[in-house]
């Protein structure tokens, strides 16, 4: 009698394995996720299910919300301010437009390309659609962003970065204001279910990546410093 | 199968074998299935072929113990 309750335990536990397995499906049961990376872990079409209705698995956000610390490298080099894949580095009246694009799977918190003083933070776009963001649609072919820029002065020039997100999300956070003295890697700022992070340098500045090249907020150096000939 | 379904008031230990084989057989396949980039079809095969030899070993080692 005791074996046949053991074996009826162990049986029924597989079973639950498996309708857990099959509630969750396609999308993986809580029993594998931990051995899969986060893009699989949360597949895309998941995200965008929650998106609509608007809950999340927790353990989504707290990898989302996640915020870990950075090391800046040694030098003057300019930064990367966001995690995520450079999609264009296009320069247009005399400014070079670094494009990051930032999955949902990435770290979303903005970090600071070089050390200097905020001179300005702005917000464009919101409920309507401004000049601002027809002007920077070709970023990422959204014709509604909303955005803020973030103008930080060094010692050798200036740089600006604008943490763009769309017009459904809508939702930026920035952390230092006008008159801010910050340092090389600092936070900045976080979008909530934004896409896309662009830093402005002047066209002369040496880029160290290229187009695909995957960077990291805060550690990545992506151009070489201002003074740099 | 004298044995493989029923004995002495406990499951016959192959069919428990068989089911709890089978079960996580499906969950093994499953996360084989997300960690490993390739195609469907040759996975199913191979899950398949796994399957078979594991239910052919729970059967053969039955009958041996028997």
């Amino acid at each position: 009698m005791v074996l046949l309750i053991i074996q009826l335990a162990i049986i029924v536990i597989v079973m639950v394995l498996i309708v857990l397995w099959g509630f969750y499906f396609p999308y993986p049961s809580p029993l594998v996720r931990r051995w899969l990376s986060p893009r699989k872990r949360w597949p895309e079409k998941q995200i965008r299910t929650w998106l609509k209705d608007g809950r999340f698995q927790r353990a989504f956000l707290n990898h989302f919300y996640s915020d870990p610390e950075r090391m800046a490298p040694p030098g003057n080099s300019i930064l990367a301010p966001a995690d995520g894949l450079v999609t264009s580095a296009d320069i247009r009246g005399g400014v070079r437009y670094l494009v990051i694009g930032l999955s949902f799977w990435d770290m979303h918190v903005q970090r600071s390309p070089a050390s200097g003083r905020v001179l300005s933070v702005q917000s464009h776009g919101g409920d309507f659609m401004d000049g601002e963001g027809r002007e920077f649609a070709f970023l990422r072919e959204k014709s509604c962003p909303v955005h803020k820029r973030v103008v930080v002065a060094t010692d050798d020039g200036q740089v600006a970065v604008r943490l763009i997100t769309s017009l459904a999300a809508r939702r930026i956070e920035t952390w230092v204001r006008e008159g801010d003295e910050i340092d090389r890697g600092q936070r900045i700022g976080r979008i909530l279910l934004g896409s896309t992070v662009v830093l402005e340098l002047p066209a002369t500045t040496n880029l160290l990546v290229r187009m695909g090249d995957r960077v990291w907020a805060g550690e990545t150096a992506v151009a070489e410093s201002l003074t740099s000939p | 199968m004298n044995g493989f379904l029923w004995t002495f008031g406990h499951l016959g230990w192959g069919i428990f074998a068989v089911l709890v084989f089978s079960g996580l057989w499906l969950l093994l396949s499953d996360l084989c299935w997300r960690l490993l980039a390739i195609c469907i079809g040759r996975l199913l095969a191979l899950l398949a072929i796994g399957w078979m030899l594991g239910i052919g070993c729970i059967v053969f080692g039955f009958y041996m113990a028997g």
